[in-house]
């Protein structure tokens, strides 16, 4: 992985570019993770794994699709770590929201969706 | 953080700045962190609604509706849009206009790939009998990824804007930053479509 | 020190041209001007507010009363809440943040001049388009909250909730992209030596509320984007009777609602903590703790909407955790109440009226924060929810507290804006009128609520026992309209003939007192080096330190007080950027105004309702093209 030898020799923030070839790694990367996503998907049609283990392998696919264009193409790893604040913070409220949300409706606390 | 301000050279006074990063940058990224709540409150929607659609008698199974295939050809599409974002920003912080160009009006091509193949996907569906009105899927999966067709659409517009400003103006030194703002909102896009990828059409 | 930072380069006057009379406002690009339009435009819907509510009093002065019709009684509690809040309190927290947060941090601009210009004209056209309503078939009857079904177009069928979703709709663009501002602007725009630290407490209540925003306002924003598909696309997001859920709409609109209410109060809790330190000669008591439970206050705010939904029956479990989350929020309140309260202990206390409203406020505030305790408590609160006693509790909150609030600001700064002083024998006749009728208006209502009596009722039976306290409510609340009137007299006669403000009247601590009254356009000729919380106490003060124990060392800052600084530096620094006036913000905010009736008669008139739509978005790009050739042109990069 060359771009990460060239991350962690910039540090002024903004400017860390990594090389173009890094940039076709992470896409490749994303690729290789879809294509296991879809398949996935598909393979299980047949019930092969239980629903709760194909949603959580899926879920964690995906939050390494999400992760790395976070992370690499939008640059957010080594950036300032204000980016980070104003990004990650309403991110949190976000998963609060949905989660508090699936709780409140979901017939568990006293009513019913 | 702010302290290095004090002991920073003194440039024009648009260069020192508190924290030492960009404000439109600054900007860009907190108002991403809004739409990331935006985009969150469609998802908490559907997530609400996805078990009473269910349970209704207009139950309209999202699985017999939505082909993977295409979904996966779009996934795929903004993904690439993705990477040639990336490369058309490293062009131009390297002043290689030549492939900024290219790069650029690659994402804009996928972009519109992108919303083509929405447009098909929606009419396809609307022929299938899944329409704002037909059930509670209906409801929240329109409203859901019609948002986020949108927010392509003005994606592809910033970028359009962009491209023309560059093109206007070669030599201004701000054109590294114009084009990485372009570039976050555009991934934060691909970033939500990666997210309603799974929790909509896979899960 | 000073005088050898003043030494270099020349003075270059700003590059920039005023357009004179109307075209300079409607140009503007300068944060003060903005400031002001927000603070006027926010007081005229702020006094129309005043006059729905007093038709409502009158209204509800005497059992049986037919002075306004059922409908418009709903169509006047529906506008005096939105307009309070939407158009009243939050802009009126802006103007004053507009205005002071770049002074007070030691900037020249906010950080996006053109961005703050659209988002004063989206917010007055937002405004507009909300009032526009009144004569298109009726305004919006359904309540500030917009309860589902209600909404629904069977049975709110005039365009009324339509103009009600674009125009709150325009008012959010603009207060989140106002928010953007104030969030860039704080946390990259200090002056040297700023740290967070050591920014005014206005400021931190700023920045915390900016934040709040763009976190809460998305959330509303789907949410009626949501019920305006409802009433005309067919879908069925609010619709019980196909599916949909009405409590969803509660749970949406409350994760914004109750955020928005410390959107509301945070900003005058930030006024009158620099108040209360000017005017009892003492450097605030805990500063951390003040600025920390105010971030407290925005986390914790969003952990408790559903105390507004107890009566809805959530169950034991989530009301619990409401309710428990609720109480904990009276504790970084409670610790800023005692940091008040130990500011102004054995301080030498000045009286002034802007002094007196801080005063108020926190006595005000007291109150109904004691009234918001027991009504965080669930079992008292389906007693009570619903009932005159929660309107007398938020309006202890947000008028004894947040109006106060404002006005211990307006009465601080607007020396500081006009150049004028205020009459403090007239603001001491308003303060003590407003007191007393406030209390007159607002604390029957515990007992009247404690009798039974319902919100939202046109009108109300002899027998009820519910007569005495209304009367007394509707008298107070004239004597309130008195108290405006002393007001709206003091300001139009000062702003021409008020004794002329020094730069500095009340001896200030924070940076906007360092320069004239009314500050020059470019604000600091130089940018001030800031060494403390309190850079101009420390400079006229130097042995405070000896006495405070502080480690800091004072502010060096140019040049004598009363002469504003920026005279005393004939040679200064750096060249001064400033944004060039431009029309392209009011061009795109036309055009926005322009799609939103499009967006409100699709539903009903496709066709001209899509070409009107196609104009506006015409206009926006026109607007859009001029605004990116005007950046490029005030570039820093393009001036060299």
């Amino acid at each position: 992985m060359a771009g990460h030898h060239e991350e962690h020799s910039s540090h002024a923030h903004g400017e860390h570019s990594h090389s173009d070839r890094f940039y076709w790694l992470v896409a490749g990367v994303l690729a290789v993770v879809t294509a296991l996503e879809v398949g996935l998907f598909i393979v299980n049609e047949q019930h092969l794994i239980a629903k709760w283990l194909e949603v959580t392998l899926l879920l964690i696919l995906s939050t390494i699709k999400g992760a790395a264009v976070v992370m690499f193409f939008m640059h957010l790893k080594g950036d300032a770590g204000i980016f980070k604040f104003v990004f990650l913070v309403p991110l949190a409220f976000a998963t609060t929201l949905l989660l508090s949300f699936m709780v409140l409706f979901s017939g568990h606390v006293g009513i019913a969706g | 953080m702010s302290e290095s301000s004090m002991t920073r050279p003194h440039a024009t006074a648009a260069h020192h700045t508190s924290l030492g990063v960009d404000n439109r940058k600054l900007g860009v990224w907190a108002f991403i962190g809004s739409e990331t709540l935006f985009f969150a409150t469609l998802i908490t929607t559907y997530f609400v609604f996805a078990p009473v659609n269910r349970m209704r008698p207009d139950f309209q199974d999202p699985r017999e509706f939505l082909d993977i295939e295409l979904t996966t050809v779009l996934a795929s599409i903004l993904l690439a849009s993705s990477l040639t974002m990336v490369l058309a920003l490293s062009a131009s912080r390297r002043g290689d206009r030549r492939w900024f160009t290219t790069w650029l009006l690659a994402t804009v091509g996928l972009g519109l790939a992108f919303i083509g193949g929405q447009a098909y996907e929606f009419n396809h569906l609307y022929h299938e009998g899944l329409t704002l009105s037909s059930s509670l899927f209906g409801t929240t999966f329109f409203v859901l990824t019609g948002f986020h067709g949108t927010h392509v659409a003005i994606g592809v517009i910033w970028l359009l804007s962009v491209f023309f400003k560059v093109r206007a103006y070669p030599d201004s030194p701000e054109n590294a930053m114009d084009v990485e703002i372009a570039g976050l909102y555009w991934h934060f896009v691909d970033l939500v479509w990666v997210a309603i990828f799974v929790l909509v059409y896979l899960i | 020190m000073a005088i050898a930072e003043r030494t270099a380069g020349t003075v270059s006057p700003p590059s920039v041209s005023v357009r004179p009379g109307w075209a300079g406002w409607l140009s503007t690009t300068d944060h003060k001007r903005i400031g002001i339009m927000y603070l006027v435009s926010a007081f005229v819907f702020f006094l129309i507010g005043g006059i729905e509510a007093l038709l409502m009093r009158i209204q509800l002065g005497t059992p049986n009363n037919t002075f306004l019709t059922p409908d418009v009684y709903n169509q006047m509690f529906t506008m005096h809440g939105t307009t309070m809040i939407f158009l009243g309190l939050m802009p009126l927290n802006v103007g004053l943040g507009n205005y002071m947060v770049p002074l007070m941090i030691g900037a020249r601009d906010m950080a996006f001049p053109r961005l703050n210009a659209l988002s004063i004209w989206l917010f007055i056209f937002g405004g507009l388009m909300l009032y526009v309503s009144f004569f298109v078939g009726g305004a919006p009857n359904v309540g500030w909250f917009a309860y589902a079904p209600l909404t629904q177009k069977q049975f709110a069928p005039t365009a009324g909730v339509d103009y009600w979703i674009v125009g709150i709709g325009l008012t959010g663009v603009a207060s989140i992209a106002g928010a953007l501002n104030f969030i860039v602007t704080i946390l990259n725009m200090r002056a040297p030596g700023m740290t967070l630290n050591r920014m005014p407490l206005f400021v931190w209540m700023q920045l915390i509320v900016a934040f709040i925003l763009i976190f809460a306002f998305p959330v509303l924003t789907v949410a009626t984007i949501q019920l305006l598909f409802d009433r005309h696309f067919g879908t069925r997001f609010f619709l019980p009777n196909l599916g949909g859920d009405a409590v969803l709409w509660q749970h949406l609109f409350w994760f914004f609602g109750h955020p928005e209410v410390y959107i509301l109060i945070l900003p005058t809790m930030g006024i009158i903590s620099e108040v209360l330190p000017t005017f009892s000669r003492k450097p605030i008591f805990g500063y951390a703790f003040v600025a920390y439970s105010g971030v407290a206050i925005g986390f914790l705010g969003f952990l408790v909407w559903a105390h507004h939904m107890f009566a809805v029956g959530l169950g034991p479990l989530a009301n619990a955790f409401f309710g428990a989350a609720s109480f904990l929020i009276a504790v970084p309140t409670g610790v800023k109440i005692f940091n008040w309260l130990a500011t102004m202990w054995q301080g030498s206390l000045h009286l002034t009226t802007s002094m007196l409203y801080a005063i108020g406020f926190i006595g005000m505030f007291i109150i109904g924060g004691i009234s918001g305790i027991t009504l965080a408590s669930p079992p008292i609160n389906v007693q009570q929810t619903d009932s005159y006693y929660v309107v007398a509790h938020m309006h202890y909150v947000l008028f004894g507290g947040a109006i106060q609030g404002i006005f211990a600001g307006i009465f601080y700064w607007f020396p500081k804006m006009t150049g004028r002083m205020l009459d403090e024998r007239l603001g001491k006749w308003q303060f003590w009128l407003m007191l007393i009728s406030f209390n007159l208006t607002f604390f029957p209502m515990h007992l009247s609520g404690n009798a039974g009596m319902p919100r939202r009722i046109y009108t109300y039976e002899a027998e009820m026992g519910w007569n005495l306290w209304n009367l007394i409510s509707t008298i107070g609340s004239l004597l309130l309209a008195v108290a405006f009137l002393i007001f709206l007299w003091n300001v139009l006669t000062s702003i021409r003939r008020g004794p002329i403000a020094p730069a500095d009247p009340w001896d200030g601590a924070t940076l906007e007192w360092a320069v004239s009254s009314p500050p020059p356009v470019y604000n600091f000729a130089v940018t001030p080096r800031v060494r403390s919380r309190r850079p101009l106490w420390d400079e006229k003060y130097p042995h405070l330190h000896e006495v405070n124990g502080s480690h800091e060392a004072p502010v060096v800052r140019r040049g004598p007080l009363h002469d504003g600084f920026e005279r005393e530096t004939p040679e200064a620094m750096e060249p001064i950027h400033l944004p060039s006036p431009t029309y392209a913000p009011l061009i795109v905010s036309v055009g926005i105004m322009i799609l939103g009736f499009g967006i409100i008669y699709l539903g009903d008139f496709g066709l001209i309702a899509a070409s009107a739509m196609l104009v506006g978005l015409l206009i926006m790009a026109a607007g859009i093209l001029s605004w990116v050739r005007i950046s490029h042109v005030d570039s820093p990069h393009h001036a060299h």
